[in-house]
């Protein structure tokens, strides 16, 4: 009964890191299973580290580089649309690893959705939240929330105006629910004001928000729309 | 939870959380239910798209150290071949029932789908579980003072009478869906057939959404080759593959009342299983 003790006297000035300096019961859980699955045998403490180092190393970074290659290379581009896991090796990712049949969870499917001056894609998976975690690491908590997955699907153009991103009636919103085995990610178009830039450059405004589609790539803008960070207690971080 | 005080307060939470309609009373009679509340319990809870709900500030979160290793725990174990991501999928995002999947963290439901796995494989029993639950509970006991809890396996098992499944040999080198490549029947549609969804019973488990159910679409992509979540997710290695799709929907087809333009579409990836022929 130690939950309704805690949450009193440090609110005022870290009110989304609760103090807790005790064991939390997901941490109990996890160790738990993680022992008992060991002394199973159902994995072993080396095939949990060379996972954990796989899932270390993912992020974003490899996703912006394949799409400012993309921009500068138009041969590169076309391989990015027809084939986007060949295309991945490219930037250094590929999908089979680290198990030798792929990160389970993340399937051997991946499509590029390219933007056009007449449509825009947007990428959610309204069942849980599937994301291409290989080459654009591991998603943002409001993509995972039901209130996201709730709203896109049937308010795409109100939920994008809330990321503050107005689209006119002259291009159509595809909403793409990535709900079964393929993974998507978008391309955008790349943006006026960019002439003679550099893959470095343009892989900068390439944040991850652009990459689902909640935002558009502009010169100058490198971070993404949702900044917003509530701290862990004890982050993975570390 | 130690003295008869704790239990009660305890018992008056509990109480607190509400999990059925307001309309219909706790524990009802067969008949004050109504088709529509039949399907709305049936209803698998994951299956969030166009409930309604009013604007959130979209937040970020860092990563506590126990949701990377229980994301890691999940993979792991679909590496060894103790189960495929559908069976995850199913338990954590819906077997778990309503009020844990709204009320408890994104990870602590796929830990929790974790714990169920093995008991009901036979992995671990019950007492097993709780033994140790209890074992790391105390060995961690008070503050932890800068401590990071991590795991502490007695031994390495051997793992020789371990049951894993065919799969994950059969996918090295290719990958999943491409390792069930040219297991199905040939694809009933091509790109540009008009389909509709059926509208079957979305008991236990479905990963066809509920807003396209009945919905008029056009086939988008003949996508792969796979057995459906149907009967992946309850580890039926014995399941023949079918053709997936991926379906273009026009949202103002989809949505009563849509309020954007009329070209806006969404897509959406369905087993040929819920798709029929439209007779143009």
């Amino acid at each position: 009964m130690s939950n309704s003790h805690h949450d009193h006297d440090h609110d005022h000035d870290h009110a989304h890191k609760p103090m807790v300096d005790e064991i939390t019961d997901f941490e109990v859980l996890e160790i738990a299973l993680r022992e008992l699955c060991i002394e199973k045998g159902l994995f072993t403490a080396e095939e949990h580290r060379v996972f954990t180092e796989y899932a270390e190393q993912i992020g974003p970074t490899p996703a912006a580089r394949l799409v400012a290659k993309a921009w500068l290379d138009p041969q590169f581009k076309k391989l990015a649309l027809t084939d986007a896991i060949k295309a991945c090796k490219e930037v250094g990712v590929d999908w089979l690893h680290p198990t030798g049949f792929g990160a389970p969870s993340d399937f051997m499917a991946f499509k590029i959705l390219e933007n056009t001056p007449t449509l825009h894609h947007v990428i959610v998976c309204a069942l849980c939240s599937c994301y291409p975690r290989p080459i654009l690491g591991n998603s943002p908590e409001w993509y995972r929330t039901p209130n996201y997955r709730r709203r896109i699907v049937r308010w795409p153009r109100q939920v994008l105006s809330e990321f503050g991103l107005q689209l006119p009636d002259s291009i159509e919103v595809r909403v793409e629910d990535s709900n079964q085995k393929h993974r998507f990610m978008v391309m955008p178009m790349r943006p006026a004001g960019t002439e003679g830039w550099t893959e470095d450059q343009l892989a900068e405004i390439l944040t991850r928000d652009c990459l689902i589609g909640v935002a558009l790539p502009k010169p100058g803008v490198t971070n993404n729309v949702t900044p917003l960070v509530r701290e862990a207690i004890r982050p993975a971080s570390l | 939870m130690t003295t008869a005080a704790e239990r009660a307060e305890q018992l008056a939470l509990v109480s607190r959380l509400k999990t059925f309609y307001p309309e219909v009373s706790e524990w009802p009679t067969p008949d004050e239910i109504t088709h529509s509340h039949w399907l709305a319990y049936m209803k698998t809870p994951h299956d969030v798209g166009g409930e309604l709900d009013y604007p959130h500030p979209y937040e970020n979160k860092e990563e506590e150290q126990w949701e990377l290793m229980t994301y890691v725990l999940c993979e792991v174990l679909a590496w060894r071949g103790i189960w495929v991501t559908e069976e995850r999928r199913r338990i954590g995002n819906v077997d778990c029932g309503r009020s844990i999947y709204l009320g408890l963290p994104y990870y602590a439901r796929w830990l929790w789908s974790v714990g169920r796995l093995l008991i009901e494989k036979k992995h671990i029993n019950w007492a097993e579980l709780t033994d140790r639950l209890a074992e790391v509970k105390n060995r961690y006991a008070g503050p932890l003072n800068g401590r990071r809890p991590e795991a502490a396996p007695k031994f390495a098992g051997d793992g020789k009478g371990v049951k894993r499944n065919e799969f994950h040999i059969k996918a090295v080198g290719l990958g999943d869906p491409p390792v069930f490549a040219g297991t199905a029947d040939p694809a009933k549609f091509k790109v540009g057939d008009r389909v509709r969804v059926r509208d079957l019973p979305a008991m236990f488990y479905t990963r066809t959404p509920e807003y396209v159910r009945g919905a008029e679409g056009m086939i988008a992509e003949v996508a792969y080759e796979s057995p459906a979540p149907e009967d992946e997710t309850w580890d039926r290695e014995d399941a023949k593959s079918e053709w997936f799709y991926i379906v273009r929907f026009n949202q103002s087809d989809l949505w009563d009342n849509y309020t954007g333009p009329k070209n806006d579409t969404l897509q959406t990836e369905l087993p040929e299983r819920w798709l029929e022929a439209l007779n143009v």
